[in-house]
C-alpha cells in the first residue's frame, strides 16, 4: 500500500502528498520496526510467560533474531573469517528449543562452548589472562569461535538486566536451577574455571545465592523434570529477544564487571538445567541458550554475582547467529565481518533493537493508521478527480442544454448581420426567454424570440419543445404566421397549462421584405438609417394572443419593406418592462438606444444599454438584432394580414383594424359583408390590408391551412 | 425601488365578487391578485370582476395572471377587467388579450351586462 501510495505523488495535492510522504516514512520505518518483531513475537509471545513478556528486553529483536528459522548455517558463515575452520552445521535453534536435553551431541558442544565462551568474555572485559584461555590448544578453533560469540552472548544481558524487573520468586527459583546446572557445568568445565579463578569465585557466589533461591522458591529443579520445565520451554523464545539487547548494550556501553556477573549468572542457569537435564552434563545448545537468555530477566535480582565460567555456558549454537551480530559490532573483538549486512542495516538495526515492545506495537499501530491514512487519502484523491470530471462534464452539459435554447449564431448569415443577446433577470423570474436565427434553405433568414410563462427550470422543457418546433415549422416553407397558428393548434396540450409569447419572422434579402407574426409578443422594432420617422409604427389592434391560452393565435402578421440601411430589433417584454425610476425601460426608449448606438447597435450592447438605465429587471431580457446594409431609404409596412372566422367577423375585432390601417367607415360595412361571405364558404378568411401609396387597399383570400381546419373539426367531433 | 400596490375584495352577492387594485401590478404583485382571484372562485363565486380602475400599469406577469384564472373558470362562470387605462389597455391589446377578455371602462358597466358581454367577447 504504501507502494501504491508513493507511487502517484505527482497526483495528489501538495498538502496530500506532504502527508502521504510522512505517511511512507512512517511506514518504512515501521515496517524496519515490525519485520524483527514480527519473526520474534511468535515465539516470544506464545511461549514467554506473561509477566517477562513486557519487559523491554526480549522485546528487542535484532535481524539476527530472524535467526531462529536460519541458525547454524548462519553463524557457521559468520564465524568463517573468525576461526580458520567454520563451525560445524549445528541444529536449528528451533530444534535445540525443543530438543532440550535430548539433544545430547549438541549438548556437549554447547558446554564446552559455554566455558571457552566465559573465557573469552573475560578477555573482552579486563582480564589479560583471558586471551591465553582463548588460545588454548585444547580448544578446537570453532569452539573457541564459538567462545567468543558466546561472551558477547554472555555479556548481552547487562544492559536488559538493568532494566529488566520480575518477580523475585520466580528468578530466584529459576537462578537454583541455574546454580545447580552451573554446578554440573563447571564440574565438566575445569578449564574454563581454572583460567578465569576470579570468574568462577564469582559463579560460587552465584551458586550459592541461586542455591538460597532455590530453597526460597521451594520449587527445585530436579534434572529429569527440566525438559518439561515451562520455564524451558517459555525461554527458548525468549532467547530471541535477549540477543539484539545484546547486541546494542555492547556497542553502547563497555561491558562493566556487575552487570557481566549477572549475566554469567544467567548463562550459568541456562545451562545447569540442562547439565541436570543430561548425562553428557550439558544441555542441548538451544535450550541451555534460551534459558540463558530468558533467565537474567528473571533472576538478575536475586543474583547479584555470576561467575566467568558461568558466562560460558550462556552460548549455544542457536545463539551463534546471533552473537556473530554482536561480534559484527566488536569488530575489533572477532577479528571478523559479517557478510552481507552493510553499516547501514546495522545501524537501523542497532536503532530498532532498543525500541521496547510497547513502542513497537504503538510504531505498528501507527503504521497501520499511516497505512489507513494514506489509503483514505488515495481514493479521496481519486474521488476527487473522479468528481472533478464528473462537474466538467456537467457543465459541458449545461453548456450544450443552454446553447440548445440560446444558440449563438454566426455574425452574419448572408448579407444580414446578427447578434443576439440574454441576461438573466436579478430576482425570481429567470428562465423561459429564448431566441434563435438560422438561415432557410430558400436563402431567407428566420428569427424566433419568444418567452414562455412559468420561469425557471420547470419552463425548460416547454422552451426546448417551442423553439425547435416553431423553427421546424419554418423550414417546412411556413410563413410565420402560419408557423405560430399550427404551433398554437398543437402545441396547446403539450405545454401543460403554461403559455408562451413569440415573435416569428422571417426575411428575404433578395425582396428586401420582412414578414413577422406574433402572438402574445411585442413586436420587433424597425428602424432605418436615413431621414424621416425613425422606426414604423406597427399595428398592434387585433394582435394574436400567446399560444397555450386556449384560444386561436396566429391570426396576425405583418410585412415590412426593408428597402435601406435598417436594424430590426426583437426582444422580450423582459427589456421593456425595466424599470427607470418609476417608470417602464419602454419601447421608446428602446428606439432611443437603438438611434444612440447607431453603427455600433448589437443586440448585447442594447442590454447593457438597458442595464446600464434600469433601475430593476424583475424579468429575463433576451435580444436580437438585424443589421441590413443599403441605402437611406426608411423601412415601411406593406401590408396587415388579419384572419377571421365566422364568429370574429361579427365581433369588434376586423372592424377595429380596418378602421387602424385607415379603411373609410363607407367601405367597412362593404368590406365586413364580404369577409363574412368568404368565411361562410371556407370556414375563415384572410383580410390583407395594403397601405402602401395613399388609401389602404384590402383584399381577401382564402387561408393556406385547411390541415388545420380539418383537425380542428376532427378533434372536435372526438370530443 | 418599490411602488406601493394594494388590493381588496368586496362581495357584492352570491355570485358576484369585485376585486380592486391600486398601484402597479407587476411581477411582485401579480402572485397576490393571482391566489384572491382564486379564492373566490373556490368561494363559488360565478362572476367575478377585476377592478383595475386604478392601476397605473401592468405588466405581462398580470396578465399571465389573468389568463390562468380566466381558464380555471368553471363552465357558466365569468370575469370581466374594468379599467380605462391606456397602459393598460395596451398590454390588452399588445398581446391579443382584449379580445379574450371583457373589458369595461367602468365598474358600473361590468356589473350591467355582464353575462352579454362574456358571452359576446369570449370565444
Amino acid at each position: 500500500m504504501p507502494r501504491d501510495t508513493s507511487e502517484r505523488p505527482s497526483a495528489l495535492r501538495p498538502a496530500r502528498r506532504l502527508a502521504t510522504t510522512a505517511c511512507v516514512a512512517v511506514s518504512c520505518f515501521g515496517l524496519l520496526a515490525l519485520i524483527p518483531a514480527a519473526s520474534a513475537r511468535p515465539n516470544h509471545v506464545s511461549r514467554t510467560s506473561p509477566a517477562p513478556a513486557v519487559e523491554p528486553a526480549p522485546a528487542a529483536a535484532p535481524p539476527a533474531e530472524l535467526a531462529p528459522a536460519s541458525p547454524s548455517p548462519a553463524s557457521g558463515q559468520s564465524a568463517g573469517p573468525a576461526a580458520p575452520s567454520q563451525t560445524p552445521p549445528r541444529p536449528t535453534p528451533k530444534h535445540a528449543q525443543r530438543g532440550g536435553a535430548n539433544q545430547t551431541p549438541a549438548v556437549g558442544g554447547s558446554s564446552r562452548t559455554g566455558a571457552s565462551g566465559g573465557a573469552s568474555q573475560t578477555a573482552a572485559g579486563e582480564d589479560p589472562s583471558q586471551t591465553t584461555t582463548s588460545g588454548d590448544p585444547a580448544q578446537p578453533p570453532a569452539h573457541r569461535d564459538r567462545s567468543q560469540r558466546a561472551h558477547a552472548r554472555a555479556s548481552a544481558p547487562t544492559k536488559p538486566a538493568a532494566s529488566v524487573e520480575s518477580s523475585p520468586a520466580s528468578a530466584e527459583q529459576q537462578s537454583a536451577v541455574l546454580q545447580e546446572s552451573t554446578a554440573q557445568a563447571d564440574a565438566g568445565r575445569q578449564r574454563g574455571r581454572g583460567h578465569h579463578k576470579e570468574t568462577a569465585g564469582e559463579g560460587k557466589h552465584s551458586r550459592e545465592s541461586g542455591k538460597r533461591g532455590k530453597e526460597k522458591s521451594k520449587q527445585p529443579a530436579p534434572p529429569s523434570a527440566a525438559p518439561e520445565e515451562p520455564t524451558l520451554e517459555t525461554a527458548v523464545p525468549a532467547v530471541a529477544a535477549a540477543a539484539p539487547v545484546t547486541i546494542a548494550s555492547i556497542e553502547a556501553t563497555p561491558p562493566a564487571q556487575a552487570p557481566v556477573q549477572d549475566a554469567a549468572q544467567v548463562s550459568v542457569a541456562g545451562v545447569s538445567a540442562q547439565a541436570l537435564d543430561s548425562p553428557a552434563r550439558a544441555a542441548g545448545h538451544g535450550a541451555s541458550h534460551a534459558r540463558a537468555a530468558r533467565v537474567p530477566r528473571r533472576t538478575h535480582r536475586a543474583l547479584p554475582a555470576a561467575s566467568e565460567p558461568a558466562l560460558a555456558f550462556a552460548t549455544s549454537a542457536a545463539h551463534r547467529s546471533r552473537a556473530s551480530a554482536s561480534k559484527d559490532a566488536r569488530g575489533a573483538h572477532d577479528g571478523g565481518s559479517r557478510g552481507g549486512s552493510s553499516p547501514l542495516v546495522r545501524t537501523i538495526t542497532t536503532i530498532v533493537d532498543v525500541v521496547p515492545t510497547p513502542v513497537r506495537l504503538l510504531i505498528a499501530g501507527l503504521l497501520a493508521l499511516a497505512l489507513a491514512l494514506a489509503a483514505r487519502s488515495y481514493l479521496a484523491a481519486l474521488r476527487a478527480r473522479s468528481l472533478e470530471r464528473q462537474r466538467a462534464q456537467l457543465l459541458e452539459d449545461v453548456g450544450l442544454l443552454q446553447a440548445a435554447l440560446l444558440p449563438s449564431p454566426p455574425a452574419r448569415l448572408g448579407p444580414v448581420g446578427t447578434s443576439v443577446a440574454y441576461r438573466p433577470a436579478e430576482g425570481p423570474g429567470a428562465g423561459g426567454d429564448f431566441y434563435d436565427v438560422f438561415a432557410l434553405e430558400d436563402g431567407q433568414l428566420a428569427v424566433i424570440v419568444g418567452d414562455v410563462s412559468g420561469h425557471g427550470r420547470h419552463a425548460l422543457p416547454h422552451t426546448a419543445l417551442l423553439r425547435f418546433t416553431l423553427r421546424a415549422y419554418l423550414e417546412a416553407g411556413l410563413s410565420p404566421r402560419d408557423a405560430v397558428q399550427t404551433a398554437g393548434a398543437v402545441l396547446e396540450r403539450q405545454l401543460g397549462g403554461l403559455f408562451a409569447t413569440v415573435v416569428l419572422a422571417t426575411y428575404n434579402p433578395r425582396e428586401r421584405i420582412l414578414v413577422y407574426s406574433c402572438a402574445g409578443h411585442p413586436p420587433p422594432v424597425v428602424i432605418g438609417a436615413g431621414p424621416g420617422p425613425a422606426a414604423i409604427a406597427p399595428l398592434t389592434v387585433c394582435a394574436s394572443p400567446p399560444i397555450g391560452v386556449g384560444v386561436r393565435t396566429g391570426t396576425r402578421q405583418t410585412v415590412v419593406s426593408v428597402p435601406g440601411r435598417s436594424q430590426i430589433c426583437f426582444y422580450t417584454d423582459g427589456v421593456t418592462e425595466s424599470r427607470v425610476g418609476t417608470e417602464l425601460f419602454g419601447v421608446e426608449r428602446l428606439v432611443d438606444t437603438l438611434i444612440e448606438l447607431g453603427a455600433d447597435a448589437s443586440a448585447p450592447a442594447i442590454l447593457d444599454s438597458v442595464v446600464r438605465h434600469a433601475d430593476a429587471r424583475p424579468d429575463d431580457m433576451a435580444a436580437c438584432l438585424l443589421r441590413i446594409e443599403g441605402g437611406d431609404d426608411a423601412p415601411s409596412v406593406l401590408s396587415e394580414e388579419l384572419e377571421l372566422d365566422g364568429e370574429e367577423i361579427a365581433s369588434e375585432r376586423a372592424e377595429r383594424l380596418l378602421l387602424a390601417c385607415g379603411v373609410e367607415r363607407s367601405e367597412l360595412a362593404e368590406v365586413i359583408r364580404s369577409a363574412r361571405a368568404a368565411a361562410g364558404r371556407n370556414g375563415t378568411v384572410v383580410l390583407e390590408l395594403h397601405r402602401t401609396d395613399g388609401a389602404p387597399h384590402v383584399t381577401l383570400r382564402r387561408d393556406r391551412l385547411a390541415y388545420l381546419h380539418a383537425r380542428r373539426a376532427s378533434v372536435e367531433a372526438a370530443v | 425601488m418599490p411602488v406601493a400596490f394594494g388590493i381588496a375584495q368586496r362581495q357584492l352577492d352570491q355570485r358576484t365578487s369585485v376585486i380592486s387594485c391600486e398601484g402597479e401590478l407587476d411581477l411582485s404583485s401579480a402572485p397576490q391578485l393571482k391566489w384572491m382571484l382564486l379564492d373566490s372562485i373556490e368561494a363559488g363565486h360565478t362572476q367575478v370582476v377585476v377592478d383595475l380602475s386604478l392601476c397605473t400599469f401592468m405588466d405581462s406577469t398580470a396578465l399571465g395572471v389573468l389568463i390562468v384564472v380566466k381558464r380555471s373558470l368553471a363552465a357558466g362562470a365569468q370575469m370581466a377587467i374594468v379599467t380605462e387605462h391606456a397602459s393598460v389597455l395596451k398590454i390588452f391589446e399588445l398581446s391579443g388579450m382584449d379580445g379574450m377578455f371583457a373589458i369595461f371602462p367602468t365598474l358600473a358597466d361590468a356589473l350591467a351586462r355582464p353575462a352579454q358581454n362574456d358571452v359576446a367577447e369570449a370565444s
